[in-house]
């Protein structure tokens, strides 16, 4: 071990004086690896930053919970349905009868004027029931969010989003105030917290009122039925499985409209799992077509190396032979220009990754993309450029080391 | 002033060097040239031996042979008493890094690399410490008189001197025996006889010395002659009136 480190501790150390005798040449083909290293690593970086945000906003929607969609699944199987069915009465029957569902809340949604005397705004408002936003983790932190007496009456209140209510009342507390929701005078009891946005979309730019409401003022009439819904959400207890889940729910609601086997349902449940799976499905997609490109310069930085060990190797055809009467065995040569192309790759390799640590911090902090580089990344590079170096340096050592000894001493 | 080298040790009571029946061929355009062709001869152990020749004689394919940098067509060569015929490449490499040391006539210094770390190169392939590598590259220099250059580089050494570091090179890991191919070809007369001089101790210690020359002056300071010419030994006899170097070189470096 102890005579295995010191003869590496040598190569290293004439790596790095034939480096240095031909600096010039040794950084432009550094650059090389550099770039490749620089944009794989940017690459991976930023697949990970992508995986990272939709995950993220993804969890900030309520991690752990089925959306059902009152639309006919389209997939196979006759039809008997001549549209979707949902309604709260089917939510009921969820909560029941499918174990793991803490709660289920209703979403009726609009898009309606909110006025006050000084201001207005246009906002997607939202019409359900108290459990909506413990599920889809948006609480109200002023005031108070609906509740069941709310719904039961079909009250005028608003719990207002943050943006919503900027845009309406400025600095001022807004709770207790009065807005007119097209034409209908009503109630502001809360603020919900903030959220921020997801895809350019605002989270906060929103007004939720009990359903009831919703549903008698303003979307009654678009309605197929008294008791429809446009979408709900069932939240699952931590730890639940949601592939069972989706299952439960599903035989819950084929129950309840007598689907037969063969036919399709008139509705879609999809769970929170489901999304993430996509969405890590074509992330890695992205990021696999953009480390793809990347590892193109990065096999233009290998070929480079391998072009300027192979002008070493004839350069120093006589040093070779000269070692080799001096005792060097075949493995010494190979090993000396071995260490020299991984020294090569790995200098390129290093400086490039901290440029490409630079980007990725740069980015996070100016573009609001997360790219982060962590260790894993990092160690990954430097691994990655090293085996560059052996494979590419590879053959210039080999053929070296295969020199025979008189004919490379001869060489001029 | 040179120390005397430790006495070189022998492993067997055969010859240092015997070849029998030595070929080397080439083919050229088809016509096959025997650039050694049926060498037999023995060198024992102490002997100061020159080889002689025209260009093209067949001396320096003869000495590449015993020196184990070149492979015999066929033949056989034993240093010490073994066939190298059938070693790999990597016992070659161990056998010519142990018991012989080469000087060439271009010196083959690597450049930009000091005195001690070129005369240290044989003992990182045997293997040894970098405390004892600088150790014994520092005494090797000390004995050829190169006390006051273990950091020049070949740039900033004379010829002879480049010779010498070369020589100490050579010697640093003990060897049985010392080839030197032409070891003055790039030397002037008087440099030529200080360097003639260093071979001449080295012998006296014990060293079995080999040198390639086609140089009358050069081979009249060895022991013995051999004479190559087509590839065969046209002469091998003892030297009388050897010319003796060392009182001269000894003047010029006191």
């Amino acid at each position: 071990m102890e005579k295995w480190l010191a003869s590496w501790s040598v190569n290293i150390a004439i790596a790095f004086t034939a480096l240095r005798t031909n600096l010039m040449r040794s950084i432009l083909t550094m650059l090389g690896v550099l770039i490749g290293v620089f944009a794989v690593t940017l690459a991976v970086a930023v697949g990970n930053g992508a995986q990272v945000s939709v995950m993220q906003s993804i969890n900030s929607f309520g991690s752990n919970m089925a959306i059902i969609v009152p639309e006919p699944d389209n997939e196979g199987g006759r039809r008997s349905f001549d549209r979707g069915r949902l309604t709260q009465r089917d939510l009921r029957a969820i909560e029941r009868e499918v174990p793991g569902v803490i709660a289920t809340a209703p979403q009726l949604r609009s898009t309606l004027d909110l006025v006050t005397p000084g201001a207005n705004a246009t906002t997607s408002s939202v019409g359900t029931t108290p459990g909506y936003g413990s599920i889809t983790n948006h609480p109200a932190d002023r005031g108070r969010y609906i509740t069941e007496a709310d719904v039961r009456s079909a009250a005028r209140v608003l719990v207002l989003g943050r943006t919503t209510s900027e845009t309406l009342f400025g600095e001022f507390d807004p709770v207790g105030e009065s807005v007119r929701v097209d034409g209908v005078p009503f109630q502001v009891i809360g603020l919900l917290e903030e959220k921020g946005s997801t895809f350019g979309t605002d989270n906060d730019d929103t007004a939720v009122m009990p359903i009831s409401t919703m549903r008698q003022r303003f979307v009654g009439d678009t309605l197929p039925g008294p008791d429809d819904l446009q979408l709900a959400f069932a939240g699952f207890e931590e730890g639940a499985s949601l592939v069972q889940g989706k299952i439960d729910i599903t035989n819950v609601l084929k129950d309840r409209y007598r689907v037969r086997d063969g036919e399709i349902n008139p509705f879609r449940v999809r769970t929170t799992q489901e999304f993430m799976e996509e969405s890590q499905f074509i992330t890695g997609i992205l990021q696999a077509v953009l480390v793809a490109i990347a590892s193109i310069s990065l096999l233009v930085g290998g070929i480079g190396i391998m072009n300027i060990m192979l002008v070493s190797v004839t350069e120093r055809t006589r040093e070779i032979g000269l070692r080799m009467a001096l005792g060097a065995k075949r493995s010494d040569i190979r090993n000396q220009f071995l260490v020299e192309a991984a020294v090569l790759c790995v200098l390129g390799g290093a400086v490039g990754l901290a440029l490409a640590w630079l980007a990725g911090t740069a980015l996070t902090a100016y573009a609001d993309f997360p790219v982060p580089i962590g260790l894993g990344v990092a160690i990954g590079s430097l691994i990655f450029s090293a085996v560059i170096g052996l494979a590419f340096g590879g053959y210039p050592a080999v053929r070296a080391s295969r020199l025979s000894p008189i004919e490379a001493l001869r060489t001029e | 002033m040179m120390a005397t080298p430790a006495t070189p040790r022998t492993t067997t009571d055969q010859p240092l060097i015997e070849t029998r029946e030595l070929v080397k061929s080439y083919n050229l355009g088809g016509e096959t040239i025997h650039a050694v062709n049926g060498v037999s001869l023995s060198i024992e152990q102490g002997e100061y031996v020159a080889i002689m020749g025209t260009s093209g004689s067949g001396k320096s394919t003869f000495m590449n042979m015993i020196g184990c940098l070149d492979v015999p067509t066929s033949g056989q060569v034993l240093i010490d008493g073994t066939p190298t015929a059938s070693m790999s490449s990597d016992e070659l490499a161990s056998l010519r890094n142990e018991k012989i040391g080469f000087v060439f006539q271009q010196f083959n210094l690597l450049a930009r690399t000091s005195s001690i770390d070129n005369v240290a190169v044989p003992l990182i392939y045997a293997g040894i410490d970098k405390t004892e590598r600088r150790e014994r590259a520092i005494a090797k220099l000390h004995d050829m008189g190169l006390g006051d250059r273990l950091l020049n580089t070949p740039a900033k050494l004379s010829g002879g001197q480049q010779q010498r570091v070369a020589i100490a090179r050579a010697l640093v890991t003990e060897p049985l025996v010392l080839l030197a191919d032409e070891p003055t070809g790039a030397l002037d007369t008087r440099t030529s006889e200080e360097i003639m001089a260093i071979f001449e101790k080295l012998n006296a210690a014990g060293i079995t010395v080999i040198v390639v020359t086609h140089e009358d002056e050069i081979a009249d300071h060895a022991k013995r002659r051999i004479e190559f010419r087509d590839g065969k030994v046209i002469e091998d006899r003892i030297v009388k009136n050897r010319t003796v170097a060392s009182a001269y070189a000894d003047a010029e470096s006191a």
